[in-house]
């Protein structure tokens, strides 16, 4: 429990993490003030300037020399030659519509857009905030002079994990609430509520993103501890992320996407996944009973499919990195 | 004979290369420190002290051999000694943006040591002024002061320090030597590691020499430097001394103006016999071979950091 509070301290000192903590706290926010903003409803204010910016297409001469064109040629244009002023007017007017149109808020649609978006960015900080403080460690040379005051490797390799587990824990959850509960209330004060499924939905999408999260830390950390370099670390995440792709596609071919971090990580927040499976014979689309379109090529990856694939990634990233540094000297 | 504090039989640490063959940075050592005073560790660079005190402190591992601290088998039984063992090991090792007081209260704490400690021990140090400066900011001769303090936060019976004058100014060396003095002398034991020898000679009690990984010499720092063999001798007429000495067996020399007298015997010797001729001496000392003279003898022929063991695997 000491060594707990001293590492807790330590990160808490460290100006990076500060700022990683920040970041997270700043991204929902800005996430949620863009969407907020993107989908916000049409004002009268907004009515009016749409009005006028018609009216000054709809007296544009450009405008009229082309409905002049169209009535001239209407055969060329596809129109009605019968009465084909009007017609070409009604094709090529604008209309108010066109300079009002803005997507609704939808809430429930959000967990697989800017939800998704918010979890994926935390995890990117989340994972630097645990790569940066085993780093920096590392990299002043003060990991051996820990090690002279508590030489139970394993310990203060748990200390630490804990401490980045227990802190991206926290900030994902505080991060996801701040989004949620704003998108809550945005959505509120426009009478735009989702469900209360809809909402159990986003709660266990939440849930299971700040576990995510925070393992995420972790397993930065530990590669961290593996590696002895943030340098290191950050240029092999790089070229796992990258190059297991490259590799995977290159093996499997086609079926290669069950196997992407991707597909896996999105199966884990979704709580499953449809992905495209080419190895899929006789590919075959056709209408739902809710007007969408189904397609036999399609596999689905459960939620407890992607959490094993994820699971043994970090389980042999934590493993190999406690197992390496209890073994290995320390500078 | 005085309890041993550390111990080391048949250590032996192996590196291998990037070529795939073996360097062997420390062979079979034996090392034994008594309880109390400050014993030396001397070699030159690369000869493998730093690797010896690193396997001692659980910082790297060794390939063969035992160790013990108070009696204690380590690295398996490290954590039971470990509080009672100060040590800076090579340059010291902070967060360098920490303050100097960060860097300590993290120490502190995690051995549970009161706050209050890390006030002592920068006290102890004189690093009072400059204890919320961030590390990076400090002098080398700062680091090295807060580096000992660190050892303080222990209040450690074993006090290991690896080259702790390493780019001190004059002042800075002074004031070192005259803590690790102050510490022998309080009852703390000293692994002092260091190649500036007249340091050692000035500080310890006994030392250890080792060269390529090997021990070359042990014992206590006179018995390394041998008794005094010859002397020097100032008479007002030292070639009728010359005579005089060569007529009693003594076998003497005229070195500009004194006489260099050879002999394994007391000085009572020279005096009797001079006396008894009637010549009275202005000057009587021993000469003895220095600390330098006898670790360069004992080291000649080492290359650094290069061991006759290397091989392939």
């Amino acid at each position: 429990m000491r060594l707990l509070s001293v590492e807790l301290t330590r990160l808490r000192w460290r100006r990076a993490v500060l700022v990683l903590l920040v970041g997270c706290f700043l991204v929902p926010v800005l996430l949620l003030a863009g969407l907020s903003w993107n989908t916000r409803p049409v004002s009268e204010g907004d009515r009016a300037s749409a009005q006028e910016q018609l009216d000054r297409d709809v007296r544009s001469p450009d405008l009229a020399r082309e409905i002049d064109r169209c009535a001239k040629h209407p055969r060329q244009y596809g129109v009605d030659p019968a009465d084909p002023e009007a017609a070409c007017r009604e094709m090529m007017a604008p209309q108010l519509e066109f300079y009002l149109y803005r997507p609704e808020l939808d809430v429930a649609s959000e967990r697989e857009g800017t939800g998704l978006g918010v979890i994926t960015l935390l995890v990117g900080l989340v994972m630097l905030l645990g790569t940066t403080f085993a780093g920096h460690d590392w990299g002043s040379g003060s990991m051996s002079n820990q090690l002279l005051f508590e030489p139970r490797r394993a310990r203060v390799w748990g200390a630490k994990a804990a401490v980045v587990f227990l802190t991206g824990l926290l900030a994902a959850a505080v991060a996801l609430a701040l989004f949620w509960g704003g998108l809550w209330l945005v959505a509120g004060s426009r009478d735009l509520q989702a469900t209360g499924h809809q909402w159990q939905l986003i709660v266990h999408s939440a849930l299971r993103g700040s576990l995510l999260i925070a393992l995420a830390g972790v397993g930065g950390y530990a590669l961290t501890m593996l590696f002895r370099n943030t340098v290191a670390t950050l240029g092999a995440l790089f070229a796992f992320t990258i190059g297991s792709s490259i590799l995977i596609v290159g093996i499997l071919g086609s079926t290669a996407t069950r196997w992407l971090l991707p597909t896996n990580f999105y199966a884990v927040l979704m709580n499953g996944y449809e992905y495209y499976n080419g190895a899929s014979e006789g590919q075959s689309c056709s209408s739902g009973p809710d007007g969408i379109m189904e397609c036999t090529n399609m596999a689905h990856l459960s939620l407890g499919q992607g959490a094993t694939y994820l699971g043994v990634l970090l389980v042999l990233a934590t493993g190999l990195s406690l197992w390496s540094f209890q073994r290995r000297d320390v500078p | 004979m005085s309890q041993l504090v550390i111990e080391a039989e048949g250590l032996r640490k192996e590196f291998r290369t990037r070529a795939g063959g073996l360097r062997v940075a420390v062979s079979d050592l034996d090392l034994a420190v008594p309880a109390g005073g400050v014993h030396g560790f001397l070699g030159p660079n690369g000869s493998g002290k730093t690797t010896t005190i690193r396997m001692l402190l659980g910082l790297a591992s060794a390939t063969r051999g035992t160790m013990r601290l108070f009696g204690v088998e380590v690295p398996q039984r490290l954590p039971e000694v470990i509080g009672r063992i100060g040590a800076v090991v090579e340059s010291p090792k902070f967060s360098p943006n920490f303050t100097g007081r960060q860097n300590l209260l993290l120490l502190a704490r995690s051995i549970g040591a009161a706050d209050s400690r890390v006030d002592a021990a920068l006290e102890t140090v004189s690093l009072t002024g400059r204890d919320r400066d961030r590390y990076r900011s400090y002098s080398l001769g700062m680091k090295q002061r807060l580096a000992i303090a660190a050892t303080l936060l222990k209040d450690p019976q074993l006090l290991i320090l690896d080259e702790p004058t390493n780019g001190l100014d004059p002042a800075g060396i002074r004031e070192i030597r005259d803590t690790v003095r102050d510490l022998g002398s309080s009852g703390v034991t000293v692994l002092l590691s260091s190649h500036i020898l007249a340091e050692v000679q000035q500080v310890c009690t006994s030392a250890t020499i080792i060269g390529n990984g090997r021990l070359l010499a042990s014992g206590r720092v006179d018995d390394l430097i041998g008794a005094g063999s010859a002397y020097r001798v100032g008479t007002p007429d030292p070639a009728a001394a010359s005579r005089v000495l060569a007529g009693a067996g003594l076998s003497a020399g005229v070195v500009d103006d004194w006489l260099r007298v050879d002999s394994d015997g007391p000085p009572e010797d020279i005096t009797r016999a001079l006396a008894g001729a009637g010549i009275y001496l202005s000057e009587l000392s021993p000469i003895r071979a220095d600390l330098e003279t006898v670790f360069l003898q004992l080291t000649a022929g080492d290359t650094l950091g290069v061991t006759p063991e290397q091989g392939a695997l």
